[in-house]
């Protein structure tokens, strides 16, 4: 589903080049959930946006269902972004002056898609907010906020979701309610997630775990991996 | 059905997305700058208009018509026909000299046979005022001098030809009299039905056709424009403007006036969508970087974008048109009682002119931004601090170019464009220039403080600072212009037609009579009147080379080269006539001094040589200096003087003008009677035209004014609104940061104050040369300039950001850091 080959990055800082990620390889199959963890400023949030698209690497392959996003114009990546995947950021990203319902209803209208407002009726209902639709992003709390996120990130059936600090903004009580809606959405639908994370136990949920440490991976545990770790625990 | 729904779901995101936006407000300046300046192009632009028409119309009653073909042959009747078939009125007139008898007595007369339905425009009117003033065949009507050189009375019976008239009613007025050459001698009205059997008409008789015509505007062009290319030799088309230099100046002069407003509103306006316009595009770099997140394609985003400018220009226009028609209805209602007439109904054009100058410019300064915002990197949903830089010249060029444009269509005139943008660029240049060099002197003495912190602000974003100061400059700089400056220029014009303008003229006074012309002025306890001699010549050679009209392609300066010249000789120099290039004359030496507007129509210059014939005798000189004639004041001017030694001894009569009031109406008929050969001219319509249209176009402003003083505070409210949350958030850091309210009011205070001080004091400086410049270049008004105007300016610049800095403590005071640092 994600290959990542051989992936670095680079960026000039004016007077020197500076490597953020440094020969990032590995992949993940179709519907697992992969927590990429580190510190602050170990290249976590920049190799989601290469995943997602969002940047290119200096040197290396991503492939995103078998699309070669470095092959791809701005716009192309674009299109495969709206084909496949779905978002939740740490800061919920909503559009201020678009009420709930219409949040959740933007990349399906995005996508033409016919039936808009009773596809994303039907998911904030699942992430049940069916009783405030026609709320503006700044009348609900933050764990709503994120709600609608997660909504708008399901709505369209993306082939993967990329979530970044998906429960970094809340409150560990409802960033625990967060987490628990994320993982059961996913499961239901068949999802690969992808998680960007500070918070260990979140990471623990995931099936592949990637560990970033300035730049470079220093910890890679995939599903039989982990299974096998957790049954020795 | 499905498919359908998919067509039109982005339409649907569209408009969803704008109409959102405008409920939460994010377009509310823009909304606010658009629609004023809509609103105000199109108030001025109707009202101008509407004005304009009157202007004409109250001018046309002077010529008895809207156009008029004059000719010196019976006029073709396809002429005519073809007028009718446009749907417009026609009258005709024929106006020749000849004798007239009562009697024993017999008088030579200028007789007019006019078809029943002359006049088309104004009124004939007959003393007493209630007589019908219809002409019947068998009748004629007949002026005061006629009455009192033939003795004759209403229901007597004169002889003119072969005919035997009776005598119907007394002239008061003609409408066109003025117009009218031959109204140099004494009026015979007649019915155009008895001019056959008259028998006057034979071969050679000095006759004056005239084909009038009257109807809607767009027939009326149609008419002229198909009349043009057939016009054969001794035919043309008047205008009225052409005809008389006095209220030719005086309609140009409103025009202007109120063509300045308008550009003024447009520049004040435009400088409001300019600044709210960026805003608008920079706001929208978060809402981008998500669309492109979700998939959306760069053209699905530039598509949104501009739908949004597209939606907004379009409510704007419509609540635009609604404001500005309503205001304009108001207006008209408010000042109906000062109006000649009704105001004609206006046109939807300055309305469509308005919408797409908004557009335009709404284009220009967002449109550019917009196109690269499109490209905005997805990476700024996780980095907030990505952005794409826009080239200034992508950015700042359009922009100009679509004020530039502006500036020239509603100025109509490269000259006032010119001025206007011209001074735009100086009033900017001199508060950037300013603002900088004292921000640096007083970063040298504050430093600490409330003045430091208030200092490294303004001077972190220098750009910022010099858009808010240009945009407040050029605000206060409109507003003043639109208000001081307006009713000063106007007191300015209404002086030059002072209270007791001469509203007579006498002619043909011969110079043995001038002691008793005088004296009569004196028995009356009138002031006596001046003479000026007038010698009647023709224009044979310029620079040796004869005078060819047909080689003038101007109608207007074929005309002038082709009429008698009324010369004079002695005052050259007075309030009216300043010479404007050349040493004055030297009465010893032979020079003529010639009207500077006659001599650019007709390609004379300092130095060439002019050749009249007087009398049969060929008089040359060359032309020693050039004078510019104020025509408004009524006073008798002449297109060309020359030096006493060549002009003493030439055949001359005496002209003179003078002021005859109302409470006196004997004194005309005594001077008939004590001198036949005098002919006096009454110029009191004219004059009243004259001031009616001053009137009227000052009215028209006051309310043009309340247009443009709403664009002008738009405009301060834009610029004031520029840096709005970053001002929120700051406050809130450094309140987090422990800042009293105090420290933080004291930094915008004084910032504040520095922003209204150095705008106020330019814009006031700018407005002050400004006008003295347009008085003096635009309207040939005399000015002086006010040097008090800076002061009170930068006072009330202060003031205004003062309250600004009010508004914002108070919003302040209701909040904590935490909503504020939300907000943003």
């Amino acid at each position: 589903m994600i290959e990542v080959r051989n992936v670095y990055k680079h960026i000039d800082t004016g007077s020197q080049s500076l490597t953020i990620l440094h020969d990032i390889d590995f992949s993940v199959p179709a519907g697992a959930s992969l927590a990429i963890v580190g510190r602050s400023g170990s290249g976590k949030s920049s190799l989601l946006a290469l995943l997602a698209g969002l940047d290119l690497p200096t040197q290396g392959d991503i492939l995103l269902q078998g699309n070669a996003l470095q092959a791809l114009d701005e716009d192309g990546r674009a299109k495969v972004r709206g084909q496949l995947a779905g978002f939740v950021f740490q800061s919920f990203q909503l559009l201020p002056e678009l009420n709930a319902l219409e949040n959740v209803m933007l990349p399906l209208e995005l996508a033409g898609v016919a039936d808009a407002e009773q596809r994303a009726a039907h998911w904030l209902e699942r992430v049940g907010l069916a009783h405030r639709t026609d709320h503006l992003p700044r009348q609900l709390s933050g764990g709503e906020q994120q709600r609608v996120a997660l909504a708008r990130a399901f709505a369209p059936k993306p082939a993967v979701l990329f979530a970044d600090e998906p429960t970094g903004s809340l409150d560990s009580a409802t960033g625990a309610v967060i987490a628990d809606l994320l993982f059961d959405l996913n499961r239901e639908m068949g999802t690969t997630l992808v998680l960007v994370t500070h918070d260990e136990t979140l990471a623990a949920r995931c099936s592949h775990l990637l560990r970033l440490q300035a730049g470079q991976i220093t910890e890679w545990l995939a599903a039989d991996e982990r299974t096998l770790l957790e049954t020795a625990v | 059905m499905a498919n359908l729904a998919t067509r039109w779901a982005p339409l649907r995101l569209h408009w969803r997305l704008f109409a959102r936006s405008m409920a939460a407000g994010e377009y509310k300046t823009l909304l606010l700058a658009l629609v004023i300046a809509i609103a105000s192009l199109t108030a001025v632009g109707m009202l101008t208009e509407r004005v304009q028409r009157l202007l004409l119309g109250q001018a046309n009653q002077l010529q008895a018509a809207d156009a008029v073909l004059v000719s010196d042959h019976a006029i073709a009747p396809t002429a005519a026909q073809l007028a009718q078939q446009y749907g417009l009125q026609t009258a005709s007139t024929a106006t020749f000299p000849s004798m007239v008898s009562f009697g024993e007595q017999t008088s030579l007369a200028s007789v007019k046979a006019a078809s029943a339905s002359y006049p088309l425009r104004g009124q004939l009117a007959l003393l007493p005022p209630a007589q019908n003033a219809t002409l019947r065949s068998g009748e004629a009507l007949i002026d005061a001098r006629l009455q009192a050189v033939l003795g004759v009375k209403t229901g007597q019976t004169i002889q003119v030809g072969q005919l035997n008239l009776t005598v119907s009613g007394i002239i008061d007025r003609e409408p066109d009299a003025a117009f009218d050459f031959s109204s140099l001698q004494a009026r015979l009205l007649i019915s155009e039905a008895d001019l056959a059997a008259s028998g006057l008409l034979g071969f050679g008789s000095r006759v004056k056709y005239r084909l009038m015509v009257a109807g809607e505007e767009a027939q009326l062009e149609q008419w002229q424009a198909s009349m043009k290319p057939k016009l054969a030799r001794g035919e043309s088309l008047e205008n009225v403007r052409e005809s008389r230099p006095e209220l030719k100046q005086s309609i140009d002069r409103a025009e202007r006036f109120l063509r300045l407003a308008a550009l003024l509103a447009g520049v004040l306006a435009a400088v409001a969508i300019v600044l709210a316009a960026r805003r608008f595009a920079l706001r929208h770099f978060d809402t981008v970087a998500l669309l492109r997140t979700l998939g959306a394609s760069q053209r699905k985003v530039r598509a949104i974008l501009f739908s949004q400018l597209l939606l907004l220009a379009g409510f704007a226009a419509v609540l635009g048109g609604a404001l500005a028609w309503l205001a304009q209805t108001l207006l008209v209602w408010l000042i109906a009682d000062q109006l000649p007439a009704p105001l004609p109904a206006g046109t939807l054009w300055p309305w469509g002119w308005a919408s797409l100058l908004g557009l335009v410019l709404l284009l220009g300064s967002a449109g550019p931004i917009l196109l690269t915002l499109a490209k905005t990197p997805p990476l700024r949903v996780l980095r907030r601090d990505l952005s794409v830089n826009v080239h200034w010249v992508w950015q700042y060029g359009i922009t100009i170019l679509a004020m530039v444009g502006i500036l020239l269509q509603i100025a109509q005139d490269i000259k006032l464009a010119a001025i206007v943008g011209g001074g735009i660029v100086l009033a900017l240049a001199s508060v950037a220039l300013l603002s900088y060099g004292v921000l640096h002197l007083m970063q040298r003495y504050f430093k600490r403080g409330s003045p430091k912190i208030a200092l490294r602000q303004m001077l972190r974003q220098p750009g910022l600072l010099l858009a808010q100061l240009a945009a407040l400059t050029l605000g206060l700089c409109g507003l003043w212009l639109l208000t001081v400056v307006q009713n000063d220029l106007l007191a300015a014009w209404r002086a030059q037609v002072p209270a007791n303008a001469p509203n007579h003229f006498a002619v043909n006074i011969q110079p043995e009579q001038q002691a008793q012309f005088s004296q009569l002025f004196v028995q009356a306890g009138l002031p006596q009147p001046k003479v000026q001699p007038m010698i009647r010549g023709r224009w044979v050679l310029h620079n040796q080379q004869s005078v060819k009209p047909d080689s003038y392609a101007e109608p207007r300066a074929r005309r002038l080269s082709e009429r008698e010249f009324n010369l004079s000789w002695g005052e050259e120099e007075r309030a009216d006539n300043q010479r404007v290039q050349g040493p004055p004359l030297n009465q010893q030496q032979p020079g003529w001094s010639v009207e500077a507007e006659l001599a650019e129509q007709l390609g004379i210059r300092l130095g060439d040589v002019l050749t009249f014939d007087i009398a049969g005798m060929p008089v040359s000189a060359p032309v020693v200096n050039l004078r510019k004639v104020n025509w408004g004041s009524f006073r008798a001017n002449f297109f060309v003087i020359g030096s006493e030694v060549m002009m003493r001894e030439q055949p001359s009569s005496a002209i003179s003008s003078f002021y005859l009031p109302k409470t006196q109406p004997q004194l005309i008929p005594d001077l008939v009677r004590a001198m036949p050969n005098i002919t006096v001219i009454d110029v009191g319509q004219v004059l009243a035209q004259v001031e009616s249209v001053i009137s009227l176009a000052s009215a028209a402003l006051r309310l043009v004014f309340v247009m443009c003083v709403l664009a002008g505070l738009t405009v301060l409210l834009a610029a004031l609104d520029t840096n709005e949350a970053e001002r929120r958030r700051e406050a809130a850091l450094m309140r987090s940061l422990g800042a009293s309210t105090r420290r933080i009011a004291q930094i915008w205070w004084l910032e504040s104050l520095f922003l209204g001080a150095v705008a106020g004091l330019m814009a006031g400086l700018v407005a002050a040369i400004g006008a003295w410049y347009i008085a003096y270049s635009v309207f040939n008004l005399p000015w002086l300039i006010n040097w008090a105007l800076p002061l009170y300016s930068a006072l009330a610049g202060m003031a205004l950001t003062a309250l600004t800095v009010g508004l914002r403590l108070l919003a302040l005071a209701r909040t904590t850091p935490m909503l504020m640092l939300q907000a943003d």
